[in-house]
């Protein structure tokens, strides 16, 4: 993780873009008091610095996966990598993180029934090679959250260059 | 281990949901993940469709939109206000916590002793420090995320003001060394943000 070279009206035109990312570069243009060609240049550099990408937070979905968990699994330390990655590749999992501390892996997933969460975190999890415990905890209630702060990962980096090749 | 049977009692103990300032003081949802959805809301094929695709793009026009799926730029215009003004779909930029110069992460399970973990926790989510906070079942009490920009902010976190919160009884981190995935697209939309 590096610090990146932001200045001010990046900051502006991150916030800007958190709050509604359909604004046309017009608005936020006049808005910010540039001109539309740096709003559109700086939106370019960012999405292709993997500082930022344009995506939907839908809250329908939570009908489905109602329900955060925390499951932390202790994994052989050669295998640390490999089965991260096999852990983020889980549809329910939407956060993995490599740690040192309590165990080795942290990985956040929604989880809609007991039964589904046992079936990630037992099932899925804990069978795959490498993998000694894994330990859940269920958060009974968010008091702070933040969806718009994310890890931005070489492959949406990609998937963002397929797209702008196809514009 | 001392929550290792009494979770359940604990969730139902818990009082009622209430609103907290944090949510306020930095502008984002901040509510529970059940309780707050109302189910009268309906969407078919073509609105998961229209998801699905600002989801890969959310600055694609809804020109683009629409030719992919076969409709009409006005269809794609109007389903997408008509699901954002009920709160259920936000397209938004996100951005990478390096964007925000947060170099260390880590998660931090709290132990609480002689407080209610509620009266703890809204404590906590007052510091911007801790980008999220949540009340959990088994071992620990709070579960927290703390981003900083350098290690050097860690003593004064965790002494001078973590350590100022009575009800603490211990803290025990695991830092991230290497950040796999950290994205959720379902979210917990409040109106509070069109403010």
């Amino acid at each position: 993780m590096s610090a990146a070279q932001l200045d001010e009206l990046d900051r502006q035109l991150i916030e800007a873009l958190a709050r509604d990312a359909r604004v046309s570069n017009r608005k936020i243009a006049l808005d910010l008091g540039v001109t539309e060609g740096t709003v559109r240049g700086r939106i370019k550099r960012l999405q292709q610095d993997g500082l930022i990408s344009f995506t939907a937070i839908t809250s329908f979905g939570l009908a489905d996966s109602a329900r955060m968990a925390f499951i932390g699994v202790e994994v052989n330390v050669n295998d640390v990598r490999s089965v991260a990655e096999k852990i983020a590749e889980l549809p329910a999992v939407n956060a993995v993180m490599i740690t040192m501390g309590r165990f080795n892996i942290l990985a956040i997933c929604l989880f809609n029934s007991l039964d589904n969460l046992l079936e990630v975190a037992s099932d899925q999890i804990l069978s795959m090679p490498g993998v000694h415990h894994v330990e859940t905890s269920i958060a009974v209630k968010t008091v702070k959250y933040n969806a718009r702060v994310v890890r931005i990962t070489a492959a949406d980096r990609a998937r963002i260059e397929v797209l702008d090749d196809d514009a | 281990m001392r929550h290792e049977h009494g979770w359940q009692l604990r969730a139902l103990l818990m009082p009622p949901r209430r609103r907290t300032r944090s949510g306020q003081l930095d502008g984002l949802p901040n509510s529970e993940f059940v309780g707050s959805m109302s189910n009268d809301f309906q969407i078919d094929d073509a609105d998961r469709a229209i998801v699905e695709q600002l989801r890969l793009n959310g600055r694609a026009t809804n020109q683009q939109i629409a030719n992919t799926l076969g409709l009409t730029a006005a269809t794609v215009s109007a389903r997408i206000r008509r699901m954002e003004e009920a709160n259920k779909l936000r397209v938004v930029a996100v951005s990478d916590f390096s964007a925000h110069g947060y170099n260390v992460l880590m998660e931090v399970a709290i132990e609480v002793d002689g407080r209610p973990a509620t009266d703890v926790i809204e404590e906590l989510v007052q510091f911007p420090e801790v980008f999220a906070a949540h009340l959990v079942t088994g071992r620990y009490d709070i579960d927290i995320l703390v981003a900083l920009h350098d290690f050097d902010e860690l003593p004064d976190l965790f002494l001078n003001k973590f350590g100022k919160i009575p009800g603490i009884r211990s803290m025990v981190p695991a830092i991230a060394v290497d950040v796999i995935k950290y994205k959720f697209d379902v979210a917990p939309i409040d109106a509070r943000e069109e403010a």
